[in-house]
């Protein structure tokens, strides 16, 4: 009977947690930050540096690393991050930056009530707290907790002392404070630091990405659109400019300076004056170009080359010859956005032409077509992402160049010389 | 008048009954009293990362529990949270093994600068458990750590602070209701986890009242900084088998450098090719399948701090296998 009584009266617990399957992943290597806890009212500050300290003590032991507090906070005191109450709205990305760590720990105090009334007392304390991958936005760990407990008739008191006095000791010693807590934080760490025991009720079904993260990779991920779509604008525009006439590496060194312009990167090696020993022609041809094309060795193309590398600090030549796999005879590639890298071989039986225009509507290509159709020309579309309209192939870049002034100056048609597949 | 005297002492017995009952209950909780020396209140010798040695129990536990062992891990898990470097456990024992030293008094015996020397630290955590004891029997349960732990200055030889204390968790006739009386007697039964109990109110004790210095570091921590990181990802740029990814970056010189993309793929390496400029790359492979990821930098120092930035101008993109 009274065994009964102890496990119905026994403290209240109420625990719902999840975990991500990517927590499993996380070893030494990855660093773990526990932000300070947030409280919802005033007079939960001992409760959440108690919390604090039994969640480090717990956690101490799990798979990762668990980064010191001290700098936790000093790093947050540098940056003027005082208020755990503004944390969630922060993106996790930039705590990643200003803490160096893989992941961290937000969390909060929801509820600390001590109630008394004569013959009873209880307390109960409330917490969430959720663990997010800095990296991703992917919450790894989320958890809410609920821990009771009481004091008073309803355990059965040993006499009419104890009935009256157990109560008020119970709300009011502290000890009993710190012994829920530690007990609330060892139930809720208990899957962190076991997460391959997880059941299946207790792993995210799906990845989920904390709110903050989300927009903010939407906002990365519209930004990086524009950008593409911009390059392919100006991809468009450099096809069509009559100072490009009879040069087909002008177009791509063009487009390059631009980009190298929108995207604001660091200067190039040769703006800042360094010398390119060993670069290759091809290579000196895109000296303008974001890092992109200078870094992109093709992956298929697996020649040994050198790696010129942009970067202030670089006062000597670099020359990191790299393998990708082995297929290395083959020549570097020049790398467009928005395109997949094969895409962008040329082959060497290549035939030269003259092109007019590049259109993203087909019915605009069409209709230029036409119109020299009609004129006598031996015009064609090709499509490649756009539609671009050219005139005649040759073997020869003489002839085409040829074609290419007639055309401009009985068409006033801006046009260029560039490279067509045979067939 | 003589039932007004009757009253009196009645009120007196049951006040009597309070205060020992409130000594009883508040018996198990009692403050830690630890002694600063003078040393330590100087500021530029503050100790900067400690270790904590294996503690020793003087007597043998019949329970075969070695709440010694049990205590130490507990005490290394609490002081974690006060402003010290504290080496890990494991990286301590295998230092003190290849030294030669794995009798642990006689690791408590060596002089300050022996331990310097194997451990590298400003300091070491002492303790020795004196007694330890887990008994259940009736209605009474116990379980009590009683322990002498001191810090020793490894630089000068100087004993920084130190406390001798007895941590006891009780329950018996005086506890203040029956359903406690045989929760406590059910949860002493287990002994391995009373012990923990016992050790973890005792560290907590120990916490509030060792000296922490973090305030101190608060202007001195400073991660490792990167300027810049750029890669050859652009956006919309599908990656395919055997394309590959390169990543350059510039920070601060003579440190380890990797990269992660997303939490996909971490530490792969970077080389320093010139002070403060470090290099490197990533080759997809088929079987690699990822749908977006940033790529983020990282440097390390030798103390484990790390600094990171994240290149926001292109995500790692795989064209899926069946795509290839």
């Amino acid at each position: 009977m009274l065994l009964l009584v102890t496990l119905v009266s026994g403290c209240a617990s109420d625990l719902q947690t999840k975990v991500a399957g990517n927590l499993n992943s996380l070893s030494k290597d990855q660093t773990v930050a526990i932000l300070p806890i947030e409280t919802s009212e005033s007079g939960q500050n001992e409760m959440a540096n108690m919390f604090r300290q039994g969640l480090y003590a717990n956690l101490k032991q799990s798979k990762f690393n668990l980064m010191e507090k001290y700098i936790v906070d000093g790093l947050l005191k540098q940056n003027k991050l005082d208020d755990p109450s503004g944390f969630l709205a922060i993106n996790p990305m930039q705590f990643g930056e200003i803490l160096g760590a893989d992941a961290i720990v937000f969390s909060r105090i929801n509820k600390v009530e001590r109630s008394y009334f004569v013959v009873h007392s209880s307390i109960e304390l409330s917490v969430s707290i959720q663990m997010v991958d800095t990296r991703t936005g992917e919450v790894l760990w989320r958890a809410e907790q609920t821990e009771q407990d009481f004091s008073g008739i309803g355990k059965i008191p040993t006499g009419i002392t104890t009935a009256l006095l157990a109560p008020i000791q119970f709300v009011t010693n502290k000890f009993n404070l710190r012994k829920m807590t530690s007990k609330m934080v060892d139930k809720l760490t208990a899957l962190v630091k076991n997460p391959e025991n997880a059941e299946k009720n207790s792993t995210f079904d799906k990845t989920v990405i904390a709110k903050n993260a989300t927009t903010d990779l939407k906002k990365i991920e519209e930004l990086q659109q524009l950008k593409a779509e911009w390059t392919r604008a100006l991809d468009l525009e450099a096809e069509n400019d009559p100072e490009l006439l009879d040069n087909e590496t002008q177009p791509v060194a063009k487009k390059k300076v631009l980009a190298l312009k929108t995207l604001s990167l660091p200067p190039a090696p040769e703006e800042m004056g360094i010398v390119q020993v060993g670069a290759s022609l091809s290579a000196k041809a895109h000296k303008g170009q974001v890092v992109d094309a200078e870094m992109a060795p093709l992956p298929n193309v697996p020649k040994p080359q050198i790696m010129p590398v942009s970067l202030n600090a670089l006062k000597t030549t670099l020359a990191t010859p790299t393998k990708t796999d082995g297929h290395s005879k083959h020549s570097q590639r020049k790398i467009k956005s928005g395109k997949s890298i094969k895409e962008n071989v040329k082959p060497s039986t290549a035939l030269f032409t003259v092109q007019v225009g590049a259109y993203k509507t087909k019915a605009y290509a069409q209709n230029l077509l036409s119109k020299l159709v009609k004129k006598g020309y031996n015009a064609f579309v090709t499509h490649n992402k756009v539609y671009r309209v050219q005139v005649d192939k040759f073997e020869r870049k003489e002839d085409a160049v040829k074609l290419a002034q007639g055309i401009q100056q009985k068409e006033k048609l801006k046009n260029f010389v560039t490279t067509v597949q045979p067939g | 008048m003589g039932h007004r005297l009757v009253s009196y002492s009645r009120i007196f017995l049951f006040l009597k009954l309070c205060i020992a009952y409130f000594g009883i209950v508040l018996a198990g909780c009692g403050t830690v009293d630890l002694e600063v020396h003078k040393g330590y209140m100087n500021s530029n010798m503050q100790p900067r990362s400690v270790a904590i040695l294996p503690f020793t129990l003087e007597e043998l536990d019949p329970e075969k529990v070695s709440p010694h062992e049990l205590f130490r891990t507990c005490f290394f898990n609490y002081f974690s949270y006060l402003g010290y470097v504290d080496m890990p456990l494991e990286t301590i024992d295998q230092k003190l093994k290849q030294a030669g030293l794995t009798d642990t008094n006689k690791i408590l015996e060596s002089s300050h600068n022996k331990l310097r020397e194997i451990l590298g630290v400003d300091a070491v955590i002492r303790g020795r458990v004196l007694s330890a004891s887990n008994f259940t029997g009736g209605i009474h349960a116990e379980t009590s750590i009683k322990a002498k732990i001191d810090m020793l200055d490894l630089r000068t030889g100087d004993i920084l602070w130190e406390t001798e204390h007895r941590e006891m968790t009780y329950s018996g006739i005086l506890s203040p209701t029956i359903v406690e009386i045989i929760q406590d007697q059910m949860d002493n039964v287990k002994v391995h986890q009373a012990y923990f109990k016992a050790a973890e109110m005792f560290s907590l004790n120990i916490m509030k009242e060792i000296p922490d210095p973090a305030d101190s570091w608060n202007e001195e921590i400073h991660l490792p900084k990167i300027t810049s990181i750029e890669t050859n990802l652009k956006p919309n740029l599908k990656l395919n088998s055997n394309d590959r990814i390169y990543v350059n970056m510039k920070g601060d010189p003579g440190l380890t450098g990797y990269f992660d993309i997303g939490s996909w793929k971490s530490n792969i390496p970077l080389k320093e090719i010139v002070p403060g400029l470090y290099t490197g790359s990533y080759t997809i492979k088929a079987s690699d399948d990822v749908s977006s990821s940033l790529i983020i930098g990282t440097l390390k120092n030798k103390n484990g701090l790390t600094g990171k930035k994240f290149y926001k101008d292109g995500m790692a993109q795989f064209n899926t296998p069946s795509t290839h």
